[in-house]
């Protein structure tokens, strides 16, 4: 595509700068110095500007997903009062590298999918990217090996020095449009544009870093290769866990919120903040089990992410190159290019596609991703001792409109949001039910909550069971502790009368610590008076005092009775819900059984915290679970060194 | 909902923490509106001994103390330590280098201190090596908005988040220059955050005073001090001054 | 008339730091009166010893968190002189703006939370909430959160301050924000004289007491002095060695104190706002003398209590004082520095500063960029022996009234002196054994 260029005179270029600053429709950054480095800042005047710079401390996406962003305002003294405010302030962004560009149009790819991100959308459209040709290269940076060291998309203007001037490549009609009506400008000659050539084509030279690997595809292969090579091991043990490396790291992009309450106990806002993927806490869920707790996992975690994660499911790898992870790294083991290179020594191919899942996914909600609807709790039933059932209806009375084994994020304000598999089968009922277990701040607080008092609701989210593939075969259902709660979703649903015929034997195994942990005893007393139904529950413990007719054992210990009941293995469809050390135990007593790896269905848990593939919790090597599951098949999944431990 | 009863307590300390809330200024307003302050030595003259919340100042020293934080600690249904007096001893356990007679010898001199409870002192303590701590607000002095932020969680009925990560975190998000860049030796890496990395974006090093998260490998501390060419002794007196004892380095 | 008072007031309030007051009355004759300080020593010296120059500032901001950036300044003060460091005339210009800052943070702090309850016959500030006071409480909540906004901006934190350094400060405000701080200065002059008048109208519930006494406070032929200075009293005239501190403050321990005492050409002395405003009254700025006119405070004033009102004074002081520093911060343009590197790595330096309750004195002496020794002279250890002094005059002339009358009597005077107790048995001086 043949784009058109100008010229602008140093002098004019100042006063075009100017013009832009004094026009208060919009606000003016560019790079300034700071002390010895450079950064993103608003400008007061034109000769603030240092176009000549190497790399800022930040990239500038934090004037698209800032540090601190507020995603709504709440009134907690009414009972369901929400206010989301987008930054609407035009904004010119003078300066930006071509890497940074490259990383933002990364980004968008994130960001403007499917789910889009109102926030992050609206600053993109209300923001003018000016971009600067590099003209000295940072020390660490090796943008060049990634051919991010210009670009030719994903800016309004480009600028590139030319000496005594700046050759301006327009690359959008705003562009164009800013330029006509604030600058005066000349038509680029032949040889000033054979100059920017020029400029493009020596600028490689001029790097002191260079990457061995710069295909994608080799590199994701070279990535899965090394999996378990030992040099994650040893360079993470020097690891700080600081998570510098992600904070500044222009194609990271993983969030947390949290909602903040003001001294009066009123009015309060929901943040996100920036996280890192190499704290610890990234992955903690509320009952505190910490899914990537060793420090070697998350810092290999992040080369992955680089290199083959985002690079399997968008094409591209998710490092531009430009440094600033090396710079900000104490220890100095964060360098992608020492990293990569390193691993380029030892060689090898792998599957690449092989901690990726390509999955179908249904999007029921439309608007604001992280809005919740009002909703009402319309029953309360305690079931046990911890556990507590919630119906709950939304205010527009319209159905849910959940499959089975999906999940809703349910916000308290104040406290917060948490992720809750819906325990009732689909229905054109507008009432639905969660069961929660006291664990943490939000499940303490809703614990406190009364018929009539008001909750948000987000979802149904995630990918649920797909039932079609369920037909015509026989079922065994697994569930270990609070794993019923999402199976009673699917068993209710294959129970219906509508549906029953489409299945064969439906067998129930169900194991509980505790007789007076077991969940959903009575449903589970309807369950076995249907036709061609059995369940089998189990304790782990019975203490003397306790009424229990099941057995007592793990749920391991229910598979022999399976096995002298000869069931049907290949035309059995096993679906696992339970605690994390669960599934390796039952997933082996299946295959004695004979169940195939592909009849196998499992639901997991991690840190579902967006629960629209953005905010990174929940990933378990190259997957969201929050997009991709929580429903999975065990055959696609086995593979992937973090779903089971 | 009825209001929860706070009571403050100061022991050794500077009691820049309690100054702390009095610089709320006209949030005190609010402040008092969801709790019913009983105590507040430092500004009010009455006091009960009726109290859901007892909020601890200072390092303990001596016996007399060591006593009353225990009455307190029956008293109170939640204790929080308030600032690193209280919540890892900070700079008090400086002296915990020498034994307290030493220490003694050197200050008073010779002058016959026996049978005076005012100066029998041991080892210096946080509060939570002689009483159960709820909840700590650390920090020298404390940041005004983690106070609000876990005044209004128990207010609440939450359990307060207190970062578990390092200063380095909302360090780079202030962007500022690393302080190792300009040669200084700056503990941020390795400090618990929930202060806005206020010393780094002053200009200063992270002297450590919210504690220490993570005790760094030898290797990755000698790469740190080659890197950057500092040296070892600094190092380690540097972390001693608010995490004496800690042996964040050998 | 023979009475028996028993009076132990036990941890006395609205104080920073812990003070008790015993008095024994046994037939109309006093038994027992002490003013007693049983607040935990923190050997601060020892903390000190081995440190590098560069810690000592941060170390000893923690010897109190009300006068922090006060025994900041002294401590720079110290080590500057022992190492021969000369800061630039635009960081001698800012410290000026963060001593006022901390002086109207504590003043106000004092007067308007902690003194000015006893004046309207309430238990803190917080009845006043909703009383037909609540909008000079609001107008009080207003200087003293501006009074902390300067600090913040000036020194990066109020308490334990952040920006200063050995050699100047890490980091300095921009014109800008000086310019918006004088600003809000000028508007804060006027709510500072309509809290005077309020004052004023219930001044005459502080006690009708007189006490000729010494004063002690720093005095400079240039201003009203708080950074820069000589030692001077009302008895004996000008001391113009610093060095020579300890002839003046002459320090000893008593066995009810964790504190120490002080003396010097009487058997007590006293330091503080009323001490400066005795010696130094003249060089007020003009709406600080209007306001010590409204309350007719003339120097030599001997009654302790007007310490209040001339905390008041001096608040109006430090506002008019930062709107002309910033002046010439700002006249110059602000000029971004790098703090000035030491000259020596051994030497001894005394740093002398007035901070608000009186004059603080560090000394160190420092071998090898290490300190070796280490002393300070705090205002409330010089205030001690002049507390129990004032109040052996004072129970006589009030043995008549109600025991609840004498006890709010004598804390109101303990109070007066607005004494920073914490601050007072942190710092006892001390030589170290050269190891």
């Amino acid at each position: 595509m043949k784009q058109e260029i100008k010229t602008i005179s140093q002098n004019e270029m100042g006063i075009f700068v100017n013009k832009l600053i004094q026009n208060d429709h919009y606000e003016v950054v560019g790079v300034k110095s700071k002390g010895e480095r450079f950064v993103f800042d608003e400008l007061e005047d034109a000769n603030e500007l240092r176009l000549d710079y190497d790399v800022t401390i930040l990239p500038p996406k934090k004037y698209f997903l800032p540090q601190y962003e507020k995603l709504m305002d709440f009134d907690l003294k009414k009972n369901f009062d929400v206010k989301t405010k987008f930054d609407n302030k035009p904004r010119i962004i003078i300066g930006v590298h071509p890497y940074d560009i490259v990383a933002l149009t990364q980004t968008d790819r994130v960001y403007l999918d499917d789910q889009k991100d109102d926030f992050y959308k609206k600053r993109r459209e209300n923001t003018i990217i000016i971009g600067i040709d590099i003209q000295k290269v940072s020390e660490r940076s090796f943008s060049a090996s990634l051919g991010t060291h210009i670009t030719d998309t994903g800016f309004d203007l480009m600028l590139t020095n030319l000496g005594n001037k700046y050759a301006i490549t327009i690359g959008s009609q705003k562009g164009k449009l800013l330029l006509n009506q604030n600058a005066s400008t000349d038509e680029a000659t032949d040889d000033e544009i054979k100059k920017i050539a020029k400029i493009h084509i020596e600028l490689p030279s001029k790097y002191k870093k260079k990457l061995k690997v710069t295909d994608e595809n080799e590199l994701s292969s070279l990535l899965v290769a090394n999996y378990e090579n030992a040099l994650w091991e040893e360079r993470s043990d020097r690891c700080l866990e600081c998570s510098s490396c992600t904070m500044v790291c222009p194609t990271c992009y993983c969030y947390d919120v949290k909602d903040e309450v003001s001294l009066n106990l009123e009015d309060g806002t929901r943040l996100r903040t920036w996280d890192g993927c190499l704290l610890r806490d990234f992955t903690k869920v509320g009952s505190g089990e910490v899914f990537r707790d060793e420090i070697k996992d998350r810092y290999r975690h992040r080369f992955f992410r680089k290199g083959n994660y985002l690079t399997q499911r968008y094409g591209f790898i998710a490092c531009v190159g430009c440094g600033r992870c090396s710079t900000a790294c104490l220890p100095d083991i964060a360098d992608p290019c020492d990293v990569i290179n390193e691993l380029h020594s030892f060689g090898g191919k792998g599957n690449k596609d092989k901690f990726f899942l390509k999955q179908q996914i249904d999007f029921l909600e439309k608007g604001t991703i992280h809005v919740p609807r009002k909703a009402t709790i319309t029953r309360i039933e305690k079931l046990t001792d911890s556990e507590t059932l919630y119906e709950i209806e939304l205010d527009d009375k319209k159905p849910l409109g959940h499959k089975p084994g999906q999940f809703v994020e349910l916000s308290l304000f104040g406290i917060g949001e948490a992720p809750f598999g819906i325990s009732t089968g689909p229905s054109q009922n507008s009432k639905f039910e969660l069961v929660v277990r006291k664990v943490g701040n939000l499940t303490s607080k809703l614990a406190t909550l009364k018929v009539g008092d008001s909750v948000g609701i987000r979802g149904p989210l995630g990918n649920g069971f797909d039932v079609k593939s369920l037909e015509g075969k026989h079922l065994l259902f697994v569930s270990g502790g609070t794993g019923i709660i999402p199976m009673r979703s699917l068993i209710e649903y294959c129970l219906d009368k509508k549906n029953r015929d489409k299945f064969k034997y439906i067998k129930i195994l169900y194991g509980a610590k505790r007789p007076c942990e077991v969940l959903f005893q009575k449903e589970i007393n309807e369950w076995e008076k249907c036709l061609d139904v059995s369940c089998r529950l189990t304790v782990d413990t019975c203490s003397g005092g306790e009424c229990w007719v099941g057995s007592v054992g793990l749920i391991t210990t229910l598979f022999p009775k399976l096995k002298v009941e000869r069931i049907d293995p290949k035309n059995t469809i096993a679906i696992v819900i339970g605690p994390p050390v669960m599934y390796k135990f039952v997933i082996k007593c299946l295959q004695t059984l004979g169940v195939p790896e592909k009849n196998i269905l499992v639901s997991l848990e991690r840190r579902m915290k967006c629960g629209v593939g953005k905010c990174g919790h929940c990933q378990i090597n190259g997957i969201y679970v929050c997009r991709e599951g929580p429903v999975f098949n065990y055959a696609d999944i086995k593979g992937l060194p973090e779903a089971f431990e | 909902m009825k209001k929860p009863r706070v009571a403050f307590f100061d022991f050794a300390s500077c009691e820049g923490c309690q100054l702390q809330i009095a610089d709320l200024e006209e949030e005190i307003l609010d402040l008092i509106n969801i709790v019913d302050v009983v105590s507040f030595r430092e500004v009010m003259k009455e006091h009960s001994d009726d109290y859901d919340i007892a909020i601890i100042e200072g390092s303990i020293m001596r016996p007399i103390d060591e006593g009353r934080l225990k009455e307190i600690r029956e008293n109170a249904k939640i204790l929080v330590a308030l600032g690193a007096c209280a919540t890892i001893g900070g700079i008090n356990k400086i002296r915990n280098q020498w034994t307290p007679s030493e220490v003694k010898k050197e200050v008073y001199g010779n002058y016959n201190l026996k049978g005076n409870d005012f100066f029998d002192v041991f080892q210096t303590k946080a509060v939570d090596e002689v009483v159960k701590v709820d909840y700590n607000i650390h920090g020298c002095p404390i940041n005004r908005d983690e106070f609000k932020k876990v005044i209004t969680s128990i207010a609440m009925g939450k359990n307060p988040e207190i970062p578990n990560y390092p200063v380095c975190v909302e360090c780079k998000k202030n962007e500022n220059i690393c302080l190792f860049e300009l040669g200084k030796f700056c503990l941020g890496p390795i400090t618990r955050a929930g202060c806005n990395s206020i010393c780094p974006t002053n200009g200063s090093p992270c002297d450590g005073c919210r504690g220490i998260l993570k005790k760094p490998e030898v290797e990755c501390i000698n790469d740190i001090l080659e890197r950057y060419n500092l040296d070892y002794e600094e190092m380690k007196r540097r972390c001693n001054i608010y995490n004496y004892g800690k042996e964040v380095c050998k | 008339m023979s009475k028996n008072i028993s009076v132990s007031l036990h941890h006395i309030t609205r104080v920073e730091g812990h003070g008790n007051i015993v008095l024994d009355v046994k037939n109309g004759t006093i038994e027992k009166l002490q003013w007693q300080v049983p607040e935990a020593p923190r050997f601060f010296e020892a903390m000190l010893k081995g440190r590098d120059y560069n810690e000592l500032r941060p170390i000893t901001s923690r010897i109190c968190g009300i006068c922090s950036i006060g025994h900041s300044l002294a401590s720079l003060k110290a080590t500057e002189d022992a190492l021969n460091v000369e800061i630039s005339k635009q960081s001698a210009l800012f410290r000026r703006l963060a001593i006022n800052g901390e002086n109207m943070q504590s003043h106000i702090l004092h007067v308007g939370y902690l003194a000015a309850p006893d004046l309207f016959g309430v238990g803190s500030v917080f009845p006043l909430v909703g009383s037909k006071h609540q909008d000079t409480l609001l107008k009080i909540v207003k200087l003293h959160r501006l009074s902390n906004e300067m600090s913040d901006l000036i020194c990066g934190r109020t308490t334990h301050p952040i920006r200063l350094v050995v050699g100047g400060f890490s980091l300095l405000p921009t014109k800008k924000q000086l310019i918006k701080l004088k600003e809000d200065l000028h508007l804060a002059i006027k709510t500072s004289q309509d809290v005077a008048n309020v004052v004023s109208t219930v001044a005459n519930n502080f006690p009708n007491f007189s006490r000729e006494t010494e004063y002690i406070a720093l005095k400079s032929d240039d201003e009203y002095a708080f950074y820069d200075g000589k030692i001077a009293s009302t008895d004996t005239g000008i001391h113009s060695d610093p060095k020579k501190y300890e002839s003046v403050m002459q320090e000893y321990v008593v066995p009810q104190s964790t504190a120490k005492y002080a003396k010097h050409n009487r058997e007590s002395y006293m330091v503080g706002a009323l001490a400066r405003f005795n010696l130094n009254s003249s060089q007020l700025h003009p709406i600080a003398k209007q306001v010590a006119k409204m309350f007719n405070l003339k120097s030599i004033n001997f009654n302790p209590f007007m310490n209040n009102v001339a905390q008041l004074v001096e608040f109006v002081h430090n506002i008019e004082d930062s709107i002309l520093l910033i002046d010439k911060l700002t006249n110059n343009g602000v000029k971004p520095e790098r703090p000035v590197k030491a000259k020596k790595t051994s030497g001894r330096g005394v740093g002398i500063v007035e901070v608000p309750r009186g004059i603080l004195v560090h000394d160190y002496s420092i071998k090898n960029q290490k300190c070796v020794e280490a002393n300070c002279v705090i205002p409330t250890n010089q205030n001690h022996a002049n507390i129990q002094k004032d109040m052996e005059k004072l129970v006589p002339q009030i043995m008549d009234k109600p025991q609840k009358e004498i006890e709010l009597n004598l804390e109101m005077l303990v109070r007066a002196y607005d004494p920073c107790i914490s601050c007072s048995t942190h710092y006892l001086d001390v030589k170290f054994v050269d190891s």
